[in-house]
């Protein structure tokens, strides 16, 4: 599998990630967008095994993390990538139904880079998309490693 | 028990004494006249020897005395020749000498005697007064409640007072003698030579034993054992009282499955707690997320075929997004409101004034274009979880405003009562539409609502979570209210930290 894509979406639910790309082809983005469906599969690509073993070694230049993910679960991978010296300079955007304040605070103390509740409007939600892929994929320099816009 | 007379035994008074030695002298001297006239001689002797010995053992030394003197007199007045004087010739001398020789002899004998029995006596009496005694000292112990019997060094009980048996069942008579531990079928918390080792070294010892009454139930006792020594140290007897705690002991057992069953439910409590708190998490991620995808396709959907749709079809796409929206406000306010539940507080002192300053500015954009007169005193500082009692008086404040909206001019009032230095009352009126106060129970409560949707918008959360709020910082929560008339809404909060 030879995916590139400068924005990494872990995310389960097939609705709701139809619904991203859709708020994100607005701005052309959705190309750049790599699904993956669960955590260990968000883990494999990132250390490059399994499926993933032949991908080029760039890293996203934004990883758009659910918390809710089967196998291994959001919080998790999160921990996984901010305990890793080359992944945790990767920026990390949790966006998740949940508002728990709970997973608010265990995800900043992990190091979470933004927190983000999908809002229930779907307006809201497709800006709240475009400004995250907008700045994290356009505006935001990533850090050096990781794939370059194109 | 009944007393001899010891009084033959007593000294007599002088009087009498004296006179028993005239009167056995005179006695033996009238027999031995009347032996002499039927022809018996010679038995004045012994008679007076009987006399004297008579009056020595009766009356004492002092009436013997008399008494050997006048047996001389008379015996030689009587007896000895010349006849009816008392003159004693030389040769009769030796005589007179053995004769008193023998009364001497035979007085201090009976003297001895009479020591010795008087002796006797005494110890008798003082045997008796110590029996008398001990007697008393048992009955004494009788009186009491505690348990008492003794036991010598084999076990064997020697005594057991009356509390003993209407513990255990048995009557003295019954139980002195047994061996105690058969007759009690004792049980040791401890191993009974750690006992006796105890009880010789310290003299004392203390526990709670088991022991089974005559009519075979069990009994709980908290005992305790003194050793008693005799005067060389030797141990002779163990007095054991026992105390009858098998209702203390039942009231501990019945305590500790309370306890017990406390901790169960306590554990259950947590463990639905968790449960809820796991369903609120749940519901967090879950149940928002088919809300959200309902919300974004119907969006999507009007979007894309916003030109094929007739009205009808385009009112029902809004209805769809309405309702869909309405859930996920419900779905948000609900969780807001398990959250209060769930959360800790943090308490700190709250400057109210401050509070409701920055409350007012947060519902401005709620109100533009809205004419309300407000009426706000000054507030007292109070103790509490600033962020939850800012929600409660959000909640509070906007439906004030809320219910105000039909009135051209709005009167919304926030002040405070000083009803008591205890707690702190801060009520918010207004000229709303008010409320029938006999639905003022139901106020409070989740998804309560007095007024139709299309009249007034709300999930009905609002209050219920003004008065949980409430209830965790320790206070009360309370309306006032008439139809068409306005509402005011009272909240107590203690005024120290809790």
């Amino acid at each position: 599998m030879d995916i590139l894509g400068r924005i990494l979406m872990v995310e389960d639910d097939p609705k709701d990630v139809e619904l991203t790309l859709t708020a994100l082809a607005d701005y052309n983005l959705s190309n750049e967008v790599v699904v993956i469906h669960d955590g260990e599969e968000a883990l494999n690509y990132l250390y490059r095994r399994g499926n993933f073993k032949a991908r080029q070694s760039e890293n996203p230049a934004v990883l758009l993390l659910d918390l809710k993910l089967p196998k291994v679960d959001g919080l998790e991978v999160l921990q996984q990538i901010k305990s890793d010296e080359i992944l945790r300079v990767i920026p990390v955007v949790v966006l998740t139904s949940s508002r728990e304040e709970r997973d608010m605070v265990a995800s900043y103390k992990l190091g979470v880079n933004a927190y983000v509740v999908k809002p229930v409007d779907f307006h809201q939600f497709v800006n709240a998309i475009k400004e995250l892929g907008m700045f994290w994929a356009i505006v935001n320099e990533p850090p050096p490693g990781s794939i370059r816009r194109k | 028990m009944a007393k001899q007379n010891p009084s033959l035994l007593k000294d007599l008074p002088a009087i009498q004494g004296y006179g028993l030695a005239i009167v056995s002298v005179a006695i033996a001297l009238g027999i031995a006249l009347l032996m002499q006239h039927y022809g018996l001689r010679g038995v004045e002797f012994p008679l007076f020897l009987f006399a004297i010995s008579l009056t020595v053992w009766i009356a004492g030394n002092g009436p013997a005395v008399l008494a050997v003197g006048l047996s001389c007199l008379t015996f030689d007045y009587f007896f000895t020749e010349p006849l009816y004087s008392l003159y004693i010739r030389s040769s009769e001398l030796p005589y007179y000498f053995i004769f008193i020789l023998f009364a001497i002899l035979l007085a201090w004998f009976s003297s001895a005697r009479r020591r010795v029995e008087l002796e006797l006596l005494q110890s008798r009496e003082e045997l008796e007064r110590e029996v008398a005694e001990r007697t008393q000292r048992a009955s004494l112990l009788n009186l009491t409640h505690d348990t008492i019997f003794v036991r010598d060094i084999n076990d064997i009980i020697t005594y057991w007072n009356r509390a003993a048996q209407e513990l255990y069942g048995w009557t003295a008579e019954e139980a002195v003698g047994k061996q105690s531990n058969q007759l009690l079928q004792t049980e040791f918390p401890i191993p009974i030579d750690d006992v006796r080792a105890k009880l010789l070294r310290n003299g004392r010892w203390e526990g709670e034993l088991w022991n089974t009454k005559a009519d075979g139930s069990r009994v709980v006792v908290a005992s305790r054992w003194s050793l008693r020594r005799d005067e060389r140290q030797q141990a002779v007897a163990i007095l054991e009282t026992n105390n009858d705690v098998s209702d203390r002991k039942r009231r501990e057992e019945e305590i500790r499955k309370l306890n017990d069953e406390l901790g169960k439910r306590t554990t259950d409590l947590e463990a639905s707690n968790k449960e809820l708190e796991a369903f609120a998490y749940s519901i967090s991620h879950d149940l928002r997320a088919p809300i959200r995808h309902i919300v974004g396709y119907a969006q999507l959907l009007q979007k894309n075929s916003s030109s094929v749709l007739d009205e009808k079809s385009h009112r029902y796409m809004t209805m769809i997004l309405e309702s869909a929206e309405r859930m996920g406000t419900l779905i948000d306010d609900l969780l807001a409101f398990s959250r209060i539940g769930r959360a800790e507080t943090r308490e700190t002192a709250v400057n109210l004034d401050l509070l409701v300053k920055e409350i007012l500015g947060e519902v401005q954009q709620d109100i533009t274009g809205r004419n309300i007169a407000w009426k706000i005193s000054a507030l007292p500082d109070l103790y509490g979880d600033r962020s939850m009692l800012r929600l409660a008086l959000t909640n509070l404040i906007s439906n004030a405003a809320k219910f105000t909206r039909t009135r051209p001019q709005a009167e919304i009032e926030i002040g405070c009562l000083e009803k008591n230095k205890d707690e702190v009352v801060v009520f918010i009126r207004d000229n709303g539409v008010g409320f029938d106060m006999k639905y003022v129970d139901k106020l409070f409560g989740v998804f309560r609502r007095l007024h139709s949707a299309d009249a007034f918008e709300g999930t009905g959360i609002g209050l219920a979570t003004v008065q949980r709020i409430i209830h965790r910082h320790g206070g009360r929560v309370w309306a006032e209210g008439l139809v068409d008339r306005g509402a005011t809404f009272f909240l107590s909060v203690p005024r120290q930290r809790r």
